[in-house]
């Protein structure tokens, strides 16, 4: 029995010694780098017959539904037959799922995708990303409002188009919690445990930094660290509740918060009759998902006649009913529903968000990034 | 024993075998080369013998990993004392109504992961009529929460990994042969001693399968964290899920995924050894006749 | 005496049955909320687990109006189908190996079957991912279906081994001990025993592959589960038609599970009798 047993783990021992040497000789012979950036090789999409199939990803609640929908519309006028799929759930989240094969120059029979500005940023800095020619997309670039022709991460425009754009500021149960102004307010020991605030790093973090006085688009790294310890003592003591994504929403809904950092268009999922979006006293976050054109992308064509038919604004109003965001397209606003057009939220005055920040990345963004994760995963 | 007769093992485990060696082993070593990289996604990670990964993942995740142990383990331990009984009434009390019960076991995977957590989610919140009881009976501080705690991240793990325990469990106990029982309540042992020397030691398999098939999965779950938790419950899947997706330090959730993977296979081979059976791993004094 | 014994023995027997309700109850909870909650009607259609709005039937009569779900839900079904043969077939065979012989290489075996189930999902999925990136492998149904594949045979080899450990040889030898080949034994008298084992695997291997996220999210490609669609959409409001759906499927399944037994009750006079120990039994066991 012993000699059986020995024989067994020495032979099983051999295997596994094989096995490993073998391993690692196969990747000492690679011994290369895999990924990183490369610019070198950025190529500009050409535009091309309006014809085929189209396959969009883009975040869940950003298109009309029904039979008659912006999508149905456009296969009618076209013929183009789209496949859309909202997998865009958070912008890291998706690029993790994305990068394998964008470093191969895949984009997995995507044509668009829409992202928010600074991850189309990382992705351009990648070379995952196309540049577009102004001159396949006459419709966009001339109704495009004016504001957003040419934003700080990508200026003239070269790979990125607006779909929409947003507000991260403050929602407030104003029966519950009415003083609630400022983000600073989010940090007041009463109502301890029912404040929340989203996850994604260049949400709360700039804002906190607005609070404190700081430009983001100029805050030094140790600024962003600062903030961040700030947040990680309030997860510590209790004070924050959760840091969220989009469900923060349910939380306001069901009572759980009554003060949370959460975006301004999300108005129609919450059930919460006292629940109000505030712009904070020291001003908000603004962003916007952009559509990109990915490296591998199929049937480019198709897709600036996608991206030409969405600016047009008889065809963006419908649109912007239902996302309730901030549309791109000039001449929206004359053609929505009244009330639409008067809610500061959807078309907000440039004297509205003057206090407004852009969402930028910090200047060394692994050690912040480390660092927000540690306050994240408590 | 004729060769053919030897070779029938080989082409009974072979598809199996195969399937697993394409399909886990080879994208494993790929991950194992990964996690001796270094480098970030702007500067491409490099093959460069970065043994120092192993070491750098753990530190400063130990309060998630032992989280983990704790959370997994008390789940662990609830599914069992509330899977049991269960299983043992399917296998025994049920009779026509077995497959019915054995239905509403698994019944709860048929509406999604997500659903189901979110619909605890709206079951344990604040101002839900549960809570307002939990308070009243002084099980929850009148100011105080269910959701955004540990207890709710427990009790997600139990709720969603209990079919894990019920079914092998079960499956063993289906087999039971209860005229042992009977006899040695004939020879004057009481019910308790009988399950006690009885049934026990022989459904040990069926618990040592469910326990195992609850407890890992628990350990790297990090849904029920993310969505029934607060800021100070994140599990090891939760780390493992940012590292990879949020930092993308790709080396980093590499060599903590091998890290856990050896912890957990630690632990198994520690508790069988210590559950004495050996019959799980098909040990020696299983008959081959 | 006798009387109390046997009144404490009634009360225990009903303490057991009490008990597995209870648990039953809580196992069926949330599907209770979930099916009350289709019910409830909401403003744009979105679930909020909130009445305010009082109950209607809309939701249900439009329950298949959203393409993309009813896509999603088609395609889950069709991949755990699927994967659920495939992955309880090869289980099986790889658990009678394990348990009924012995040969070199068994301990490796037995570890390669455990280490899957002890890998995080989220490490599998991208290392699968990986792979088939490498590969250039496209992503889709395909990719999915391996995967499925992959990570059930575990289970399945745990599941249908405890079952088998426990089995009485003797029956297999009696039939042996009348002339049938170890084949047609295999058939007639192992298999059918063996059957609620296999049975408590596949449910297992299809519960798990409907119910997948993790890995499902890494290497689906374009294709859409319905795990996958419902993450999606909780991010910015659930149709309600995704919990009528879901009840749907649940009631579905309790016919479907009735059926079962009706079937089985017919079955259970054809069943094999459990055989008497011929020795009485010592009371050491193992």
């Amino acid at each position: 029995m012993r000699g059986r047993g020995r024989r067994r783990s020495t032979a099983l021992l051999a295997v596994a010694v094989a096995m490993v040497t073998l391993a690692f000789g196969l990747a000492a012979c690679g011994g290369d780098t895999v990924g990183g950036g490369n610019q070198d090789e950025v190529t500009t999409a050409k535009g091309g017959p309006v014809s085929g199939q189209l396959t969009i990803s883009n975040w869940p609640g950003y298109m009309d539904p029904g039979p008659n929908n912006t999508i149905a519309k456009f296969e009618k006028t076209t013929g183009v037959s789209v496949d859309y799929i909202e997998d865009v759930n958070e912008n890291e989240s998706f690029f993790g799922k994305m990068q394998p094969l964008l470093k191969e120059g895949e984009s997995g029979g995507r044509s668009i995708f829409v992202v928010t500005d600074w991850m189309a940023k990382q992705m351009y800095d990648l070379g995952f990303l196309q540049e577009i020619d102004h001159a396949d997309l006459p419709t966009v670039f001339e109704n495009m409002r004016p504001q957003l022709e040419s934003p700080a991460f990508d200026p003239g425009r070269k790979f990125s188009v607006p779909w929409g754009s947003g507000m991260g500021g403050l929602w407030v149960d104003t029966a519950k919690a009415p003083e609630i102004r400022s983000v600073n307010d989010l940090f007041d020991p009463k109502s301890k445990g029912k404040r929340t605030m989203l996850g994604e790093l260049r949400e709360p973090v700039p804002l906190v930094m607005l609070a404190e006085g700081i430009d983001p688009v100029e805050a030094t790294n140790d600024d962003w660290l600062n903030a961040i310890d700030r947040i990680g003592e309030a997860a510590e003591s209790g004070q924050i509740r959760r840091f969220t994504g989009n469900d923060y929403t349910e939380d306001l809904t069901a009572g759980n918060i009554v003060g949370a950092i959460g975006w301004s268009g999300d108005a129609s999922i919450i059930e919460n009759p006292n629940a109000e979006w505030r712009m904070p006293t020291e001003g908000c976050s603004l962003w916007s998902d952009n559509m990109v054109i990915p490296v591998g992308a199929p049937n480019v064509g198709a897709a600036f006649g996608w991206m030409d038919f969405i600016y047009q604004p008889e065809v963006n109003a419908p649109l912007a009913e239902y996302i309730t965001y901030i549309p791109p397209v000039e001449g929206v606003q004359d053609l929505v529903k009244p009330e639409l057009a008067k809610d500061p939220l959807v078309f907000p005055s440039p004297k509205f968000t003057a206090k407004c920040t852009d969402q930028d990345s910090p200047p060394d963004i692994e050690p912040v990034n480390e660092a927000w994760q540690e306050v994240i995963t408590g | 024993m004729s060769l053919r007769q030897r070779l029938v093992p080989y082409w009974l485990l072979g598809p199996g075998l195969l399937w697993l060696i394409i399909f886990f082993v080879v994208p494993m070593y790929f991950m194992g080369e990964l996690a001796l990289r270094s480098g970030s996604l702007t500067t491409g990670y490099t093959f460069d013998w970065a043994w120092a990964n192993f070491p750098d993942s753990l530190s400063g995740h130990t309060e998630q990993i032992g989280r983990s142990f704790f959370y997994a383990g008390t789940a662990t331990i609830l599914a069992l004392l509330i899977g049991y009984p269960l299983a043992y009434a399917i296998a025994f009390r049920a009779g026509r109504y077995r497959t019915l019960l054995l239905f509403a076991v698994i019944a709860p995977f048929f509406t999604t992961y997500l659903i189901r957590t979110i619909a605890w989610k709206t079951i344990l919140s604040d101002s839900s009529p549960l809570v307002s009881v939990l308070q009243t009976l002084s099980l929850v501080p009148p100011d105080g929460r269910v959701l955004a705690t540990s207890g709710a991240v427990i009790a997600g793990l139990t709720y969603n990994f209990l079919p894990f325990m019920i079914l092998p469990l079960y499956a063993n106990l289906e087999r039971l042969d209860l005229s042992l029982v009977e006899a040695a309540k004939d020879l004057y042992s009481s019910s308790r001693q009988a399950f006690l020397r009885v049934t026990l030691p022989l459904t040990m398999p069926g618990i040592v399968a469910g326990v195992l098939l609850t407890f890992i999965p628990a350990f790297g779950d990090y849904i029920n964290a993310q969505l029934l938790g607060g800021t100070q419950q994140a599990m090891v899947g939760n780390v493992i899920q940012s590292l990879y997706l949020n930092q993308r330090d790709y080396p980093e959730a590499a060599a903590l995924s091998f890290l856990m993977m050896a912890l957990i296979l630690g632990i198994v081979s520690l508790y069988i050894r210590f559950a004495g059976t050996g019959a799980f791993m098909g040990g020696d004094e299983e008959e081959a006749t | 005496m006798a009387v109390a014994a046997h009144a404490w023995g009634w009360l225990r027997r009903k303490a057991l049955l009490i008990y597995a309700g209870l648990a039953v109850a809580y196992m069926l909870i949330p599907i209770a909320i979930i099916a009350v909650f289709s019910f409830g009607a909401t403003p744009q259609g979105k679930l909020t687990f909130g009445l305010n709005d009082g109950f209607t039937t809309e939701y249900w009569s439009s329950a298949f109006s959203l393409p993309e779900l009813n896509e999603a839900l088609f395609t889950s079904l069709r991949l755990a189908a699927l994967s659920t043969l495939i992955a309880t077939a090869i289980g099986t065979l790889m658990a009678i190996a394990l348990v009924r012989h012995t040969f070199r290489g068994r301990h490796l075996a037995n570890l390669l079957i455990v280490i899957p189930m002890a890998t995080p999902e989220v490490v599998i999925g991208a290392s699968l991912l990986s792979m088939f990136i490498y590969y250039t492998f496209a992503l889709g149904f395909t990719t999915l279906l391996i995967a499925h594949v992959m990570f059930s045979i575990s289970f399945v080899v745990v599941v249908v081994r405890s079952r088998l450990i426990g089995f009485d040889r003797s029956l297999e030898e009696a039939a042996a001990d009348l002339g049938a080949t170890p084949l047609a034994t295999f058939r007639t008298v192992t298999l059918p025993l063996l059957a609620p084992g296999v049975v408590a695997a596949a449910l297992l291997a299809f519960a798990l592959s409907i119910d997948d996220f993790v890995i499902s999210n890494f290497n689906s490609g374009t294709t859409v589960t319905f795990p996958l669609y419902v993450y999606g959409v909780s991010l910015r409001g659930i149709p309600v038609q995704v919990n009528v759906l879901a009840t749907m499927l649940f009631i579905v399944t309790a016919i479907a599970a009735a059926l079962v037994l009706i079937q089985q009750r017919r079955a259970e006079r054809m069943a094999a009798v459990r055989p008497e120990p011929e020795a009485p039994p010592t009371l050491s066991p193992a």
